[in-house]
C-alpha cells in the first residue's frame, strides 16, 4: 500500500501562552475529503493554516514525500497548495468582475493561457454556475456565489492539496450543496487531497474521514458511520437523568450507564456530549427563577406588515409580514445576507423603516418618540455578543443595571442570581475577552435580561459556539419562555436549530419564503430526513 | 437621572484607565512631549559650528574669533581654502563660515571699510540669523561709529527671554486641543468599532444625557492631564512664573476642554474607525493651531489670516493663558479671553452635540 499523500504529525500551534491546537495528527489519501468539525476556537483554523504553510507550528508535516516544519520549508510546495481562508468573499475584490478575478488569479499563479487552461476555466465556471455572470463585479454577487467564485479561484492552478476553512458557514443551503458538488467532482477528477472545516455537523455525510475538535484537541476521528456506532449505545430519547454521568439536552439524553429509556438514533453532536461525560465533566441542568416584575405581557408582542428596507437600489427586506406572540420562540432563519439582521435592526429602530407598518407591544411605531419608553421592555443580544471589553463581567452588569435604573438593592442580588443560574459566577471579575465563547454568550444574555424585558431579540447568538454550549443555550431560552412567558425572536444560519423553535420564518434574499411550525414544514416534505433537507426543498421551490 | 449620569461618566473613566495604550499616550503628551517642546525647540543660537579661512597675519582676525565662544558658538575651525570651507558647510559640518582676505587688516587700519566674507547655512533659518545677529554685534564693537547711543534693554514678563517658557505653555495648550478632540471622538468611535453602539442606543436613556456624560468624562481626564503638566512640567521643570491667578487658568482650561470636546463630537459623528478619527483630528487641528499664534505671533501673519485667527478659540486660550502666567492680568481684565473661549467653544460644542445627536 502506498503511503498517505498527506501526513500531519503532532502539530502544535501556540499564540503567546495560549495553545490553539495541541499535538494534532492526521492522514489523508489522494482524492479524499478530510473533515474538521468543531466550534470557533477549537483549533481548526490554526491547524489548517499550519498545513497550508502560512503559520508557524511545531511538529512535522509531510506532503507527497516533502517534509516541512515551518512556513519557509513549505515554500516549494506552495504551487501545489490552494487555501481558501474563513469569511465570505475574503479573497475577492469588490470591484473586479468574475472574469477579471479568474484572470488575476491565473496571473499571480503564472499560469499559461493554453488550450487546457481555457477549457478548465470554462469547466469551473460551468460547475459554479457562474458562466452567465462573468461580467458581474464580485461586490454584486450573493454570498453563495461569492463563495463559489472564491472556490474556483482557489482551484484555478489545480492544487494537489486543497485547504478550505469553513467555506460553507453562513451560505444558503442551495449554494452549499453546489459547493460540495464542485468539491466532489474536483477531488475525483484531479485526485486532490481536500481538507475542509465546517460548523455544520450535517455536512459530515459528505466527508470521507471526520475529525472532531474540542478546545485544541482532536477528540474523535473516523468515518461518520464508525463515529456514530461508537455513541449509539449512549443515546436515548429525552428523559430526565436518573444519575450522574448523564446529560439531558432538548432532544436527547446521553448516559454512560444504561438507563431505562428507549434508544434514539444519534447525530454526530452526541460525540461531544459523550466525550464530555467520559472526561467526567459535569453539565448541570439550567434553571431559571420566575421574574420579579409582575408586569402583564400583551399576547401579541410584535406585528410587522410589509416591512421593507432598502440600501440604495438593493432591497434588504422586501415586504415582510411577521407576528410574534408572547410565550413563543420564533426562529428567523436564512443565509448571510438574507436580511435577518436588517429585519431585527428595523424592529429595534436601529435602521429607519422604509416601508410598511410596525406595532410593538401594542403601540404603532412611527417615530423615535414612540420607541423611547418601549426600550426598557425590550432585551437585545447583538451579533458577536458585543459588550464593554474594558470592564469586568460584574462591572458590565452593574452598568446595565444602572442604565435601566434598577435600585442597587434589587440589582445586586439579581446579578448574583443570574450569574449562578446561567453558570458564569466564577467569571465575575474577568474581562469579557477572557471568557470562553459559551460563557460569553450566557453573560451577554444576562446583560440583556437583567431588566426583565417582555420581549427578547437575539441576533445569531449560537454562531460559532460549541455543541454543548449551544444546546444549553437553547434550553435556557426554552426555560425563559416557559417561566417568564416572554416572547423570543432569534436569528440563526443553522437550519438544524429550527427544531428548537415554536415557529420558523425562512428568509431568502430579503423575501419571506416560509412561516410555519417546524412540524408542519417537515410534514410538507415527507421524504426529507432533516430540517436541512426540508429547507433545501423549500429553497429550490421558491425561486426569486 | 443623577445615578445614570454618574454611571455613564464612571464607565468611561474606568474604560480609559483600563486601556493602557490610551493612558500611555495621554501621560506622554502631558509630560514628555511638553518637556521636549520646551527643551528641544531652541530658537536662540546655541552650539553653532564655525569655520574660517584666514589669509591675514592673524592679529585682528584672532581677536574677532576669540569672541566666538560657548554656549553660542563652538571653537572655530580653521580651513586652508575657501573651497574647503564651502565643502564643509555643504556637508553640514560647519554652519557659519568666515573668510578674512589678505587685505582685511590693511583696510581696517587704513580706516576704509574692511570686508569679512560670511558664509551662512540658512536652512535652519532662525538659528543662523540669530548667529548672524551675534556676529554683527561683535563686528560692531570693532567698528568706530559716530553714533553715541547705547541701548538699555528691559525684557518684560520673560526676563531671560527663555523660549522654554513660551514653548512649553504653547505646547500644553495645543496638546489639550488635540487630545480633547481625539479622546472625545474615541469614546464614541470605540463603541462603533466594538459593536456596542447599538446597545448604547437601546438603553432607555435620553441621548442628550449620554452625550453630555461621555464628553464630560473626557473633559475630566483632560483636566487631570492639565493639572499634571502644569505642576510637573511647567512649574516643576521649567520654573514658569505665575503672575496671575492659577484658578483663572484652570477655569479657562475647563471651558476650553469643552470646546475641543465639541470638535471631538463632530469628528465622532463623521468617523467610523479610530484611523478616521486620527485623520480628521489632524485635518481640523492643524489650521486651528497655525491660526492660534502658538507657533507664529499673530501680528506677523498675513492680514487675512489675522482676521481668520479671530475664529480660532485656541487663540483666546493661548493669549489668555499667557496673560495669566506672564503678564499677571487680573480676573477683571481676562474677560475678552473668557468670552472668546466660551462663545466660540459654546458654538462648536453645540454644533458637535447636534451632529452626533442625529445618530441617536
Amino acid at each position: 500500500m502506498s503511503p498517505a499523500a498527506l501526513r500531519v504529525e503532532k502539530v502544535t500551534v501556540r499564540y503567546g501562552n495560549t495553545v490553539a491546537i495541541e499535538e494534532a495528527s492526521l492522514e489523508a489519501d489522494r482524492g479524499e475529503i478530510i473533515g474538521l468539525i468543531g466550534a470557533d476556537g477549537a483549533g481548526k483554523s490554526s491547524l489548517l493554516h499550519a498545513i497550508a504553510g502560512v503559520g508557524r507550528f511545531q511538529g512535522e508535516i509531510l506532503f507527497e514525500g516533502h517534509a516541512y516544519h515551518s512556513p519557509k520549508e513549505a515554500e516549494p510546495l506552495k504551487p501545489h497548495i490552494g487555501l481558501m481562508p474563513q469569511g465570505i468573499g475574503l479573497v475577492l475584490y469588490r470591484n473586479l468582475t468574475v472574469g477579471e478575478h479568474l484572470d488575476f488569479f491565473a496571473d499571480i499563479r503564472n499560469l499559461k493561457r493554453n488550450e487546457a487552461f481555457l477549457s478548465y476555466r470554462e469547466r469551473l465556471l460551468e460547475m459554479a454556475g457562474l458562466a452567465p455572470f462573468t461580467d458581474r463585479p464580485a461586490g454584486k454577487l450573493s454570498g453563495g456565489m461569492m463563495q463559489k467564485l472564491s472556490l474556483i479561484c482557489t482551484l484555478l492552478h489545480r492544487p494537489k492539496l486543497l485547504i478550505l476553512d469553513e467555506p460553507t458557514t453562513g451560505v444558503d443551503p442551495l449554494s452549499r450543496l453546489e459547493l460540495w458538488e464542485i468539491l466532489d467532482n474536483i477531488r475525483r477528477e484531479e485526485g486532490t487531497v481536500a481538507l475542509i472545516s465546517t460548523a455544520y455537523m450535517q455536512e459530515a455525510a459528505r466527508m470521507d474521514r471526520i475529525h472532531l475538535f474540542d478546545s485544541g484537541r482532536i477528540i474523535a476521528r473516523g468515518t461518520a458511520e464508525a463515529l456514530l456506532a461508537g455513541v449509539r449505545n449512549y443515546s436515548y430519547e429525552p428523559v430526565p437523568c436518573p444519575s450522574e454521568r448523564c446529560i439531558q439536552t432538548g432532544h436527547y439524553t446521553y448516559a454512560l450507564d444504561p438507563i431505562d429509556a428507549p434508544k434514539k438514533e444519534p447525530t454526530l453532536e452526541a460525540l461531544f456530549f459523550v466525550h464530555a461525560l467520559q472526561e467526567g465533566r459535569r453539565i448541570p441542568p439550567i434553571e431559571v427563577s420566575p421574574r420579579e416584575s409582575d408586569e402583564a405581557i400583551p399576547s401579541l408582542v410584535m406585528e410587522a406588515r410589509g416591512l421593507t428596507k432598502r440600501f440604495g437600489s438593493f432591497v434588504a427586506d422586501d415586504h415582510i409580514d411577521m407576528r410574534l406572540q408572547s410565550g413563543e420562540i420564533l426562529g428567523l432563519l436564512g443565509a448571510n445576507g438574507a436580511g435577518k439582521t436588517t429585519f431585527i435592526k428595523m424592529l429595534l429602530g436601529l435602521y429607519p423603516i422604509d416601508g410598511g407598518e410596525l406595532t410593538l407591544l401594542g403601540r404603532p411605531i412611527r417615530s423615535a418618540e414612540d420607541r423611547r419608553h418601549l426600550k426598557s421592555r425590550i432585551g437585545y443580544v447583538s451579533q458577536h455578543f458585543a459588550l464593554y471589553k474594558d470592564m469586568t463581567v460584574r462591572e458590565n452588569l452593574l452598568y446595565f443595571a444602572q442604565m435601566h435604573r434598577l435600585p442597587l438593592t434589587r440589582a445586586l442580588p439579581r446579578i448574583q442570581r443570574l450569574a449562578e443560574e446561567l453558570g458564569f459566577a466564577p467569571y465575575m471579575e474577568a474581562l469579557p475577552s477572557e471568557l470562553p465563547l459559551g460563557i460569553n454568550q450566557r453573560f451577554s444574555l444576562a446583560a440583556a435580561i437583567l431588566h426583565e424585558p417582555v420581549v427578547l431579540f437575539l441576533d445569531e447568538p449560537t454562531s460559532g459556539v460549541d455543541a454543548i454550549a449551544r444546546s444549553q443555550f437553547w434550553q435556557l431560552l426554552q426555560r425563559l419562555k416557559e417561566v417568564w412567558g416572554i416572547a423570543i425572536l432569534i436569528t440563526t444560519h443553522y437550519m438544524s436549530e429550527a427544531e428548537y423553535c415554536d415557529r420558523v420564518v425562512l428568509l431568502k434574499q430579503g423575501r419571506k419564503i416560509a412561516d410555519d411550525t417546524p412540524q408542519h414544514l417537515m410534514a410538507r416534505y415527507p421524504e426529507a430526513k432533516s430540517f436541512e433537507e426540508a429547507f433545501l426543498q423549500l429553497y429550490k421551490e421558491k425561486v426569486i | 437621572m443623577n445615578r445614570t449620569f454618574l454611571a455613564l461618566v464612571t464607565k468611561e473613566i474606568i474604560a480609559f484607565f483600563r486601556s493602557w495604550g490610551l493612558v500611555a499616550v495621554v501621560l506622554y503628551s502631558f509630560t514628555l512631549d511638553i518637556y521636549i517642546a520646551g527643551k528641544g525647540i531652541e530658537i536662540q543660537a546655541k552650539n553653532v559650528s564655525v569655520g574660517y579661512v584666514d589669509r591675514t597675519a592673524g592679529a585682528l582676525s584672532g581677536k574677532i574669533l576669540a569672541r566666538l565662544h560657548a554656549p553660542e558658538f563652538k571653537t572655530p575651525v580653521r580651513f586652508p581654502s575657501r573651497k574647503a570651507l564651502y565643502n564643509a558647510i555643504r556637508n553640514r559640518k560647519i554652519m557659519v563660515g568666515l573668510i578674512f582676505d589678505t587685505d582685511f587688516s590693511r583696510e581696517f587700519y587704513r580706516g576704509g571699510p574692511a570686508r569679512i566674507d560670511l558664509l551662512l547655512d540658512a536652512i535652519t533659518a532662525s538659528q543662523s540669523f540669530q548667529a548672524l545677529n551675534y556676529l554683527q554685534n561683535i563686528v560692531l564693537d570693532f567698528s568706530r561709529t559716530q553714533v553715541h547711543v547705547k541701548l538699555k534693554i528691559h525684557k518684560l514678563f520673560n526676563q531671560n527671554a527663555r523660549t522654554s517658557w513660551f514653548m512649553s505653555l504653547a505646547e500644553l495648550l495645543s496638546i489639550t486641543t488635540l487630545l480633547g478632540v481625539i479622546l472625545t471622538a474615541a469614546v464614541f468611535v470605540r463603541e462603533k468599532e466594538n459593536g456596542t453602539w447599538d446597545i448604547m442606543l437601546l438603553m432607555p436613556i435620553d441621548p442628550r444625557i449620554t452625550i453630555l456624560a461621555k464628553s464630560l468624562s473626557q473633559v475630566l481626564i483632560l483636566m487631570g492631564g492639565i493639572f499634571l503638566a502644569t505642576g510637573l512640567i511647567l512649574f516643576g521643570t521649567f520654573d514658569l512664573p505665575i503672575n496671575g491667578s492659577l484658578a483663572a487658568f484652570f477655569l479657562l482650561s475647563f471651558f476650553y476642554a469643552f470646546t475641543s470636546a465639541g470638535i471631538g463630537l463632530f469628528v465622532a459623528a463623521v468617523s467610523r474607525s479610530m484611523l478616521q478619527v486620527a485623520q480628521m483630528a489632524i485635518l481640523i487641528m492643524m489650521p486651528m493651531i497655525f491660526l492660534s499664534g502658538a507657533w507664529t505671533p499673530i501680528h506677523a501673519m498675513h492680514p487675512l489670516l489675522q482676521k481668520l485667527s479671530l475664529l480660532s478659540p485656541l487663540r483666546y486660550y493661548i493669549e489668555g493663558s499667557e496673560s495669566i502666567f506672564f503678564r499677571g492680568t487680573p480676573w477683571g481684565d481676562l474677560w475678552p479671553y473668557f468670552a472668546g473661549v466660551i462663545l466660540l467653544g459654546g458654538m462648536l460644542y453645540y454644533y458637535g452635540f447636534r451632529k452626533i445627536g442625529k445618530l441617536f
